[in-house]
């Protein structure tokens, strides 16, 4: 006995969805790839710049300068990281008000970013505002 | 006339398959950060008490290499970026629009950074420091 196949006419106003779960799983593919969901952690800081000369004609501001080996405050006394976190604990920079916040932070030498910016963090923290100094050209 | 049992073969349901990409793809699109383009490797600094920062527009970096960048490309020279903030820069007023986050790498020394961290403070943007908790 032959089968008699009746062919059913295809609806050609319907949008093809076949290809559609491909695409999808093509755009999943380049999110999972390009995406990165950690959290950007930091401290945002409005600076005031100023030159050398600048920051020795203030002298009640407190100095931190980082060495290659040391640090030094107000050109005088010499610690670690530790005694700098309990030295700036120490100013309450967070009661004070306007200038009396401001931290003249200066780096000599080859001083590593991460020295820099653990300084930079600890003066932010304690309620303070970083002052960067720039050496002037020439000297 | 024997009939045989009907067995019919195990069928995985596929039809909504879509609808779950189409979900995670949501997911992903609402909660992603695109990885920022940089010129190099970037091991960032870390220190205790970082708080979780909302990303700005403008990005400067430097690599390992001391190669300094902005938005992903080599900046060429500290006057260049200056140049380059302060255009970008220009009619922003809020703090938001005018923070600039400033990611370095930690072993970078000071003819490097001091730079470029003055030329952004020059152009008139408020740093975002970014690094690690410690």
């Amino acid at each position: 006995m032959r089968k008699k196949f009746q062919y059913r006419q295809l609806n050609q106003d319907a949008v093809p969805t076949t290809s559609l779960a491909d695409m999808m799983f093509l755009l999943l593919i380049f999110f999972i790839m390009t995406t990165t969901l950690t959290k950007t952690t930091g401290f945002v800081t409005d600076i005031p710049s100023g030159t050398k000369g600048q920051a020795n004609t203030q002298d009640k501001t407190p100095t931190v300068v980082l060495h290659d080996d040391k640090i030094t405050v107000n050109d005088t006394q010499s610690m670690g990281m530790g005694e700098l976190r309990q030295y700036i604990a120490g100013l309450r920079l967070d009661q004070r008000q306007g200038e009396g916040k401001v931290v003249i932070v200066s780096a000599e030498g080859r001083v590593p970013y991460q020295t820099y910016y653990e300084t930079l963090a600890m003066v932010q923290n304690a309620g303070g505002m970083v002052a960067i100094v720039t050496e002037e050209e020439g000297k | 006339m024997i009939r045989r049992p009907k067995h019919d073969l195990p069928v995985i349901p596929t039809a909504n398959l879509v609808d779950i990409a189409i979900l995670l793809i949501i997911f992903y699109m609402a909660c992603s950060n695109f990885l920022t383009a940089t010129t190099g490797k970037i091991v960032p600094p870390k220190a205790p008490d970082l708080v979780t920062v909302e990303e700005p527009l403008v990005i400067v970096s430097i690599d390992q290499e001391g190669n300094v960048s902005l938005q992903g490309r080599e900046a060429g020279g500290v006057a260049v970026l200056e140049s380059a903030l302060t255009d970008l820069l220009r009619d922003k007023t809020t703090d938001k629009t005018r923070t600039v986050m400033f990611k370095c790498d930690a072993t970078v020394s000071r003819e490097v950074y001091q730079p470029v961290l003055d030329a952004i403070v020059q152009a008139g943007g408020l740093i975002l420091a970014v690094g690690e908790k410690q």
